[in-house]
């Protein structure tokens, strides 16, 4: 077989492979160190880090359902300060090979700066994914994410702040993601990422309370992956930078759907709990997707698909050649 | 306080194949699992837990996770009740299926040197971690007590075990049918009434854990308490299963289940 070159670039960030942790659900690695070989993955997105700590929802915050689940964890994190002397440190001694991109969160445009301000001061920080589906406290509580004007003005602060590679996470909470996407691109964001969670409930029957203390929450798992992908393909249709994507990712088949939709790399979230290995599964499996079909490098997948249109007009070239 | 508690030389969790090696009811809705898995069996402390994957299929399902009820050198057994899928699921596993497990997970109990008095206090199936324990403080010659209330007598599951280990049991059932008529917190407000309770354990639901830790600190009994908590999972990594404790947040998979009574800020549940 084939080898095949699976190296990605999101910007000036040059990836090993195309498979990330997604925000949140995978801490900043420690916790999966036992288990599975981090080394193994192109790049961990932490879990969310805000300026100062933020304690998150009451429980319960998750619950299973169809094919999925919903949690209404909160963000919850111990701040800036804690995340560089605990995480950060942890993941500079122990495996600084391997990129180390950070969610950055905020409630206030002020808040976001100060988080990348404070960790533009660290070293061993790859990029920033700033993760705008956080409520904005001076817009009642709107996420940021939900208008143009909110995920441009975040975006246009973030990037007057750092020089690091600026990956900005889109909410599929909205009618025209795309539209988002286009805002957040002419401010300079150097990446997209998506999905982010979808808002659900859930409620038991038996108590007639709601499954979540918070009610509502975010669904994630094989249960959103048709809507991240119709998303991811959209976006990368509107933009010319770099698009993650991910949403129920949980074999390399269903990366490679996510590529040949046109996204560069993507994440695995909802799959690390049911099983741990399952990034590192989908960088082996996606080589061999690719050797097995003759293809050199995994970036030529982005972007590969053959909609009807496309195929039509191929085969009228073909057919008049 | 919490962060101390965990454990020194605990194993540090392993992702295994176990085989099943029997699953069986034990009476109406409550059923027995043995899973051959040596490295996970030898090494879990009482009150710790595996997280296991039990769908065998395609279909999405989270891990879920379960207390240890024995282990020895090659397996463990755990004691579940049929409550929704995913135990509906693990019923149907046979002898000979593999499962994927991870483990052994989270902070057990702490179990003294020097020999006490201890008192355990189940309520249903929280007596499934407390099993481990009463074998792990009989060998460093503690006397255990245990008070154990069930809805029924045919509930009371695995109470000859710990007779027959040289327990002391109270057994207490909301229909009469064996022991005592009524609320397991009966029997151990008696027995700590008696002054002759040095350390109390506790496991069942959150409200019977609750009442047991306001009657041990009543009689001024230090006490331990194990919590359930959804958990996503199951290793620290994602905040699900959170506690909050006079330390702060804490999370039942990893600085948990088991957690000093005095430090938890019990909810509304
Ligand atoms: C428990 C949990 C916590 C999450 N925390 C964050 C977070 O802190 N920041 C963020 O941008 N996304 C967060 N997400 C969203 C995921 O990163 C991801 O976008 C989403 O779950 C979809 O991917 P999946 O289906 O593979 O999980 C979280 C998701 C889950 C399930
Ligand atoms: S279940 Fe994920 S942190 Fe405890």
């Amino acid at each position: 077989m084939h080898r095949v070159d699976m190296s990605v670039a999101i910007g000036d960030l040059v990836l090993a492979n195309p498979v990330l942790t997604a925000s949140g659900t995978f801490g900043s690695g420690k916790e999966y160190a036992d288990l599975i070989d981090l080394t193994r993955l192109g790049a961990i997105v932490t879990k969310g880090v805000s300026t100062s700590p933020w304690s998150g929802n009451p429980s319960p915050r998750m619950a299973e359902t169809a094919s999925g689940m919903l949690n209404s964890i909160g963000l919850q994190n111990p701040g800036v300060e804690r995340f560089i002397a605990d995480d950060l440190a942890w993941h500079r001694r122990s495996f600084p090979q391997v990129p180390l991109v950070v969610n950055v969160n905020g409630h206030t445009i002020d808040e976001y700066i100060s988080v990348v301000r404070r960790l533009d001061e660290e070293e061993g920080i790859s990029a920033y994914e700033v993760n705008i589906s956080c409520p904005n406290v001076d817009a009642g509580g709107m996420a940021f994410g939900t208008t143009c004007e909110a995920a441009s003005e975040v975006t246009r602060a973030v990037r007057a702040a750092t020089a690091r590679t600026i990956i900005v996470k889109l909410s599929p909470n909205v009618t025209d993601v795309a539209a988002i996407a286009r805002s957040v691109e002419a401010e300079g964001a150097d990446a997209v990422s998506l999905i982010n969670t979808l808002l659900g409930m859930a409620i038991d029957t038996r108590t007639f309370r709601p499954k979540l203390a918070r009610v509502v929450g975010g669904l994630s798992g094989p249960a959103i992956k048709p809507i991240a992908l119709r998303m991811v393909w959209q976006v990368s249709s509107a933009v010319g930078i770099p698009v993650i994507g991910m949403g129920g990712i949980a074999s390399a088949t269903d990366a490679a759907e996510f590529m040949l939709a046109g996204a560069t790399a993507v994440a695995v979230g909802t799959a690390n709990f049911v099983d741990p290995r399952t990034a590192v599964h989908i960088v082996d499996g996606l080589e061999d997707f690719c050797a097995s079909r003759g293809i050199g490098r995994v970036s030529d997948l982005t972007g590969g698909l053959i909609t009807p249109d496309a195929a039509a007009n191929r085969d009228r070239e073909e057919g008049s050649r | 306080m919490c962060e101390e508690h965990r454990l020194d030389g605990q194993a540090r969790p392993m992702l295994r194949e176990a085989v099943v090696t029997s699953n069986e009811a034990v009476s109406a809705d409550v059923w027995l699992v043995t899973l051959e898995s040596p490295e996970v069996a030898s090494t879990v402390a009482p009150g710790q837990f595996v997280h296991l994957k039990i769908a065998t299929g395609r279909d999405f399902i989270l891990r879920r996770p379960f207390s240890v009820y024995s282990a020895d050198a090659e397996r463990i057994e755990i004691l579940y009740q049929l409550v929704g899928r995913g135990t509906h699921e693990l019923s149907l596993a046979e002898p000979g299926d593999r499962m994927d497990l991870i483990g052994p997970l989270g902070t057990g109990w702490e179990i003294p040197e020097a020999p006490v008095r201890a008192l355990l206090v189940a309520g249903g199936l929280g007596v499934a971690p407390l099993r481990m324990l009463a074998e792990a403080l009989t060998r460093a010659g503690s006397t255990v007590a245990l008070a154990y209330g069930a809805p029924t007598a045919e509930r009371l599951t695995g109470v000859e075990i710990f007779s027959a280990a040289g327990c002391q049991v109270m057994s207490c059932t909301d229909d009469g049918s064996a022991g005592t008529h009524g609320l397991v917190t009966l029997a151990s407000g008696d027995l700590l009434g008696t002054g002759e309770v040095d350390i109390v354990y506790t496991c069942g639901p959150e409200v019977m854990q609750r009442a047991v830790a306001a009657q041990a600190r009543d009689a001024g009994v230090r006490c331990q308490v194990s919590l359930e908590r959804l958990m996503a999972c199951g290793i620290g990594a994602c905040l699900s299963c959170i506690v909050p404790t006079t330390a702060g947040q804490r999370r039942a998979c990893v600085d948990g289940p088991v957690f000093n009574a005095e430090d938890v800020i019990w909810g509304d549940s």
